[in-house]
This record gives structure tokens, sequence and C-alpha cells, in this order.
């Protein structure tokens, strides 16, 4: 029991940090870049992104032994868009405001590569429960880096930070009125912030494990 | 392939089309009445924060820009005409913005407000901060314009957003105003109730 345990641990914890989707695996890049301009933003995509991939893999775990090894990706596919959709739905229904703002990023979660790639590496190999942790720390570890990118682009392009204080209260925090570096949320800047930051995670990472193997 | 596997990916397919669908089917039902209502409340929400002296905001009749129909109300306070508010479409950078613009009777713009678009996140977006929307109390049709810099007697683009600034206010908010003018002036103002 115990070694499940852990073994559950290790898979939430891989989605975090040694696969993390963003810095580690560079896959989804597209909504990384898209949404992160300003904090607010980007903590709900992430949210919506850990719901959509932690549903997707409990449904594909559930059906690994009905489904038909030739039609499995239409069925994969089917299945994303269909809990994008009640993503969509639910959010347009019950925060209004959010939908509003990041609702055209919401439809590009069916185009993810990295959901795609979790529901046929795991899921469709794995039992629920292992499955549910994997999505679980793929989608916190996208939501992590979504918060890091879009809170550093904020911060250094317009000198703010949106933070939500609710469903739909927001409260902008202004370092200063001018914006410093302009650039870091425009298109460009989210290229830079996504370098930048994915060099400073992964050597942050590579100093923390020499040292625990040094031990 | 042998005919077990057609079968077994047709009832594969034909279940989880049906399981999605209903699924979907339930989701859709229970948002969807949610989500009309939202959009109604927002609509009204709008009107008042518009106008907020009027006690009334009847709906005029329709016109259409960029082949979009939009809306537009006259506003009444104790049974007088006070001002005007139109919906108006304006061709921005990704989307078209779909704006309301209150005017007084003089045709002199009020206020603005953005109701929905898809300008970029973080800079386009910034068309629905007070410090742009602010701008256009006062001003009439021919300082409708956008000026990159400091500008006190027309419209001050804002930085990065150039296109949405012009698309809000040389596009929908002055095509809005125009029409107005127009329509309401050769209708012999306040009688264009009668009109359609």
């Amino acid at each position: 029991m115990s070694s499940n345990n852990t073994n559950l641990k290790e898979l939430f914890l891989n989605g975090i940090v040694k696969e993390n989707t963003i810095f580690k695996l560079a896959l989804s890049l597209c909504p990384s870049i898209a949404v992160t301009n300003n904090l607010k933003n980007g903590i709900f995509m992430g949210l919506a992104v850990l719901f959509v991939q932690v549903m997707v893999n409990l449904t594909i775990s559930m059906m690994r032994k009905v489904i038909h090894p030739k039609v499995r990706l239409p069925i994969f596919m089917l299945v994303i868009s269909g809990w994008v959709t009640v993503t969509q739905l639910m959010m347009a229904a019950f925060v209004p405001d959010v939908y509003a703002k990041v609702g055209l990023y919401i439809a590009l979660i069916v185009a993810f590569a990295s959901i795609l790639a979790r529901a046929e590496m795991f899921a469709s190999k794995n039992k629920i429960l292992p499955s549910m942790a994997d999505g679980l720390g793929m989608g916190i570890g996208f939501l992590f880096a979504l918060i890091v990118i879009s809170f550093f682009r904020e911060l250094v392009g317009k000198a703010t930070l949106t933070i939500p204080t609710g469903l739909t209260t927001t409260y902008v925090w202004t370092l200063m009125e001018t914006k410093p570096l302009l650039i870091m949320v425009l298109p460009a800047g989210g290229f830079f912030a996504v370098g930048i930051l994915m060099a400073a995670f992964n050597w942050i990472d590579a100093k923390y494990s020499k040292k625990a193997h040094s031990h | 392939m042998t005919g077990k596997d057609i079968l077994k990916i047709t009832i594969n397919l034909v279940v989880i089309y049906l399981i999605g669908g209903f699924i979907l089917a339930f989701v859709y039902a229970n948002a969807s009445p949610k989500i009309y209502r939202n959009n109604e409340e927002a609509e009204k929400k709008a009107l008042t924060l518009l106008m907020p002296e009027a006690d009334t905001n009847e709906k005029l009749g329709d016109w259409t820009i960029h082949d979009k129909h939009a809306k537009y109300f006259i506003s009444k306070k104790g049974g007088e005409t006070i001002g005007y508010i139109i919906q108006s479409f304006g061709k921005g950078y990704s989307s078209y913005i779909n704006t309301f613009i209150a005017v007084d009777k003089d045709f002199i713009v009020q206020k603005i407000n953005v109701l929905s678009h898809a300008e970029t996140p973080g800079l386009g977006d910034e068309i629905e901060a007070d410090a742009f929307k602010n701008q256009f109390k006062g001003k009439s049709i021919e300082h409708l314009k956008v000026i990159k810099g400091e500008t006190k007697d027309d419209i001050q683009a804002i930085s990065g957003a150039t296109i949405s600034s012009r698309a809000v206010t040389e596009d929908a908010v002055k095509n809005g105003v125009a029409f107005l003018i127009k329509t309401v002036r050769e209708g012999g103002n306040t009688d264009v109730q009668q009109q359609h």
C-alpha cells in the first residue's frame, strides 16, 4: 500500500518538475505565449487545462480496455473536444467575465499536444488512479508554468499584476505608471519570457538534482 | 482486418459518440439558459451604466455596420428625450469590437462602453480601460479622431494598440454618432419612433 502511495506521489511530481509540459517538454507553447500577458488570464487558462487534463485522463483510462487500437486517436480527440466543450459552456454560464477574456483560447485546448500525448502515452495504458495522478501533476505543472510566465511578463512588461480575488472580481496592483519593457507583453516578448524562464527552471533543476546525487 | 474488428470499431465509435452527445446535450441544456440570461443582463446593465439619468431606454430600431446588426435606443426621463444610445461595431486588429455609445440630445458623446471583442489580451483589450473610455466624454463628432501622443481635444491612442484605438474611435463611435445624427435629424428628433 505504501509503495503504491509513493508511486502516485512520484507520478504527481513527475508532471510538475521532471516532465513539466512547458519548461521540460516544450509542448503546448502556443497558449503559454498567447494568454500569459496578464496574471489573471494565465491563472484561468491554467485551471481550464488542469480540468480538461484530469477529466480526459480519467475517461480514457476508464475506456482503455474497450477502445480498438485502430481508432484510438479519433476516440481520444472526441473525448478531448467533448470535455473542452463542457469547460467552455460552464465558463460561459458561471464566469462570463473570465470567459469574455480567455474564451477564445479555451477552444484551442482541443489541439494541445500535451493532453493528447498524456492520453496516448499514459492514460490508455494505466489504471484510473495513476492516470488521475498523472493528469493532476501534468495539469498543475502547466498551471504553475503559466503563472510563472504571466507573472514575469506582466510585471516586467507593464509593471502591474492583475490578481483574481474571486470568480468575477480582480485586483490590479500597480508598481508604477510607466510601462518599463512593453515588448514583454507583446507576442515577441512571449518567446523571450518563455526562453528565459525555461533556462532558469532547468538551471535550478540541474543544480538541485546534482546536489541530491552527491549526497 | 477481420469482420470482428470492423464490428468492434463500429460499436466503439457509436457508443462513444452517443455518450459524448448525451453529456454535451445535458451540459448545454443546463448552461445555455444561463448564458442567454448573462448576455441579456450584460446588455441591460450596459444600457443603465451608459445613461444613468434615464428612466427608460426604449429600442428605436436596427441598423447595420460591417454587415452586423446593431440596435439603437432612445433614453427618456419623465417622458422627455435626454439622449440616445447606439450599438456599433469597429473593425479592430483581430475582431469586430462591439461598442455602445451614449450621446445627449445634441449628439455630444457622454459615455462609451466596449461590450465584447477579441483584441490582443494585455494590449488591445486596454480599450476596455476607463482611462481610454473616459476620453470620449464631451466629444462632438469632429473630435472623434485618434492622435498618437498627448492630446486633450481628441482621443489619445493606447500605446501598442493604435489599430484597436482607431477601430473604436474612428470606426465604431464615429459611424454610430454619424448614423444617429442623420437618422434622428432627418426623422425630426423624437418622432423617429413613428417612422417604423
